[in-house]
């Protein structure tokens, strides 16, 4: 096997059980690991940014309309630029004003592409998906029926208990209370789906730290266990005396 | 005598026999390429669409055996088949598009041609290409029992459309919502309007009182959304009025920060609010703090960061994923009070679990509302109560309406009622 995979497994093993050392305490393998992490995930998104957006939105579309003398198109790209450009201004406090523009034109785009989007996802498609079985119910079957009728008592009663502009009391807290039970067993079974699917993220990981064991990868995973074991055995009867006699 | 019998048995066997003999081989009738003038034939440009569909329509027939090969063209030479469609299996009802801009009570077959996938050509290339319009060639060759026939030629340009006026109903709901939204404001603006108590955020004031007696700092994490989430949006409007209460108990805070544009923002919210609260002095630039845009590399640190500065109180208000329960089952073995709020409902139930108070999805958006009453916030919440009671409403009466139409078989009525509410 080449030395590359072998160093590689260990490094894989090694950033696996920092961070999972983490469950026992904070620690500085774990800080090692949540640094390496943070500086690796920054870099990468840099790089994201250079190779996938300013090469390939900004400077080579910018080569060709530049050759061809396509001026529209040279300030189709200048105009986004510079308003990209502008929110850097920010770290010059001087000209940090200038970074309104970008976020100005930021902040409206945003709003107006989620309003009608908003608009037609969180209400009309809400509505029309709740009516919609009745629109058809010659055909439902008695268990289709049961689900049309569950799923519009349960709209209802969950938007009372979403209802800001009363009191909740008498009939309307009866209600939204009833909205509470539908909410909770939503979360319910999405928290059993969730943690399963977390699991099964967990076994994967289980996977590779058993592969990494094999002696192959000359035992990196029982290697880095058996060093930490170690480093937390001495940490606890030998350097913490050793600071506490010091302070 | 003995002759005749034999005759006469020898007939009887020939003619009772005679259908077992082998018969000659039946004519095929052999489908001829007839020229015919199909009535009502058309090519039509999609309506409100890019450019890149046609529809075919043509009258209907009584022969229900009828099958119909749809073939085009670019140049009307070399012909290919689309797709064969039985008499009467898709009719004008089946396209996709609202009363308004499509009949859908004409009886005719209809069929839309989606030319990127007929010629295979790709998404970007096509609308280089043909910016100015796709012209098509359209006929049918028709099948029946006796014979194949050929239709007469139909041509049409498909051209992109500036107004989608398939979506002329979201047009309607924004513009009705805005007018809403205004009468509101002005009616905010001469008095205050009212807004029931929300638990969790009148915990926010316990929270800070308790993090300046105990000396240490409020975490407060905007979650991983970019400024174009609605519920990062609320997340800033929710810093604003806790970094007023941190200025004025003169406190401590950090916001760590997932993105760079809501770290610039949440940077300004907090100065404001410094100066909103007359502690501009108090005010520190090391306050929000840029982490990473790596989902998990962010939760690993915030996580450390909660576990090395022991915080009195974690506020996660924002757009959250799988982070969610890292951050919030390590602020709870802090010892930290906690409070979140999302409008991402499959991490709800982590934060429901992990923390003391959640603001569960609606109640996030009036958070921002309930803490400034601000008449511009209180009105914006007041149109989301006038949508809920919109809905309630709509949502009883027209499934009774559809109940009644289904029943009776009014399909117009029925189909008209799930145009209005379609938004494509």
């Amino acid at each position: 096997m080449e030395f590359s995979t072998i160093l590689g497994a260990w490094v894989a093993a090694g950033l696996t059980l920092f961070i999972f050392s983490f469950l026992y305490k904070d620690n500085p393998f774990f800080k090692a690991a949540e640094h390496l992490y943070i500086g690796a995930g920054l870099a990468w998104h840099i790089q994201l940014i250079i190779y996938k957006i300013i090469k390939v939105k900004v400077w080579e579309p910018m080569k060709v309309a530049w050759a061809s003398g396509n001026w529209f198109t040279i300030w189709m790209i200048i105009i986004p630029t510079i308003l990209g450009l502008s929110l850097i201004t920010q770290f010059i406090p001087r000209i940090s004003w200038l970074s309104r523009y970008g976020f100005t034109f930021m902040m409206g785009y945003s709003a107006g592409l989620a309003l009608p989007a908003g608009l037609a996802t969180d209400f009309t498609n809400q509505i029309l998906g709740t009516i919609e079985p009745f629109a058809n119910i010659v055909n439902l079957t008695p268990g289709q029926l049961i689900n049309a009728l569950i799923l519009l008592i349960g709209s209802i009663s969950v938007l009372f208990y979403f209802f800001f502009s009363i009191e909740h009391k008498g009939a309307v807290k009866k209600i939204s209370n009833f909205g509470i039970y539908f909410l909770m067993i939503y979360f319910g079974a999405s928290f059993g789906n969730t943690v399963m699917a977390r699991f099964s993220l967990l076994y994967g990981r289980f996977d590779l730290l058993v592969r990494y064991s094999n002696a192959q990868y000359f035992y990196a995973t029982n290697w880095i266990i058996v060093g930490l074991v170690i480093y937390f055995l001495l940490e606890k009867f030998v350097l913490n005396k050793v600071i506490a006699k010091n302070s | 005598m003995i002759r005749k019998i034999k005759f006469f048995l020898i007939s009887v066997f020939i003619i009772s026999n005679i259908n077992a003999l082998p018969s000659k081989p039946k004519k095929q009738v052999e489908p001829q390429n007839v020229k015919i003038e199909l009535p009502g034939l058309e090519l039509l440009d999609y309506p409100s669409d890019r450019g890149d569909s046609l529809i075919l329509k043509w009258d209907t027939n009584d022969d229900k055996d009828l099958i119909y090969e749809i073939m085009v063209s670019t140049d009307e030479k070399n012909w290919k088949k689309v797709k064969e469609q039985k008499e009467g299996s898709f009719t004008s009802q089946n396209i996709d598009l609202p009363f308004w801009i499509w009949n859908k009570k004409e009886n005719k077959n209809a069929c839309v041609i989606e030319i990127m996938k007929v010629f295979n050509i790709q998404e970007e290339e096509f609308f280089k290409e043909y910016s100015n319009g796709f012209k098509l060639y359209a006929k049918l060759n028709v099948i029946s029992k006796k014979q194949k026939s050929e239709s007469q030629t139909v041509s049409a340009i498909a051209i992109g459309n500036w107004f989608r006026a398939d979506r002329l109903n979201s047009l309607i709901i924004v513009l009705l919502v805005s007018l809403v939204f205004f009468m509101v404001v002005s009616h905010a603006k001469k008095r205050e309007l009212f807004i029931r108590r929300i638990a969790g955020l009148d915990a926010i004031d316990e929270a800070v009182g308790r993090a300046t007696e105990m000396g240490k700092p409020v975490i407060y994490v905007p979650g991983i959304g970019s400024m174009s989430n609605i519920s990062t949006i609320a997340s800033v409007f929710i810093l604003g009025e806790v970094g007023k209460k941190i200025a004025q108990y003169d406190a401590n805070i950090k916001v760590p920060h997932y993105d760079p544009i809501v770290f610039t923002v949440a940077k300004e919210t907090i100065k404001q609010a410094y100066i909103e609260a007359e502690r501009p002095d108090s005010y520190r630039d090391d306050i929000n703090m840029f982490i990473t845009q790596d989902q998990f590399a962010y939760a690993a640190a915030v996580d450390g960061m909660i576990t090395r500065e022991k915080p009195a109180a974690c506020f996660y208000m924002g757009y959250f994923m799988a982070e969610s329960l890292l951050l919030a089952e390590v602020g709870a073995s802090a010892g930290a009070i906690q409070i979140a709020g999302t409008d991402i409902d499959h991490q709800l139930p982590f934060f429901v679990t992990a923390c003391d108070y959640t603001l569960i999805g609606e109640e996030l958006y009036a958070a921002g509302a309930y803490l400034s009453k601000e008449p511009m916030l209180v009105s914006a919440l007041k149109v989301q109560d006038f949508g809920k009671l919109f809905f309630i409403i709509f949502a009883a009466l027209l499934s009774i309406v559809l109940v009644i139409s289904s029943k009776a078989g009014a399909i117009n009525i029925t189909n008209t009622i799930l145009d209005i509410l379609k938004v494509r």
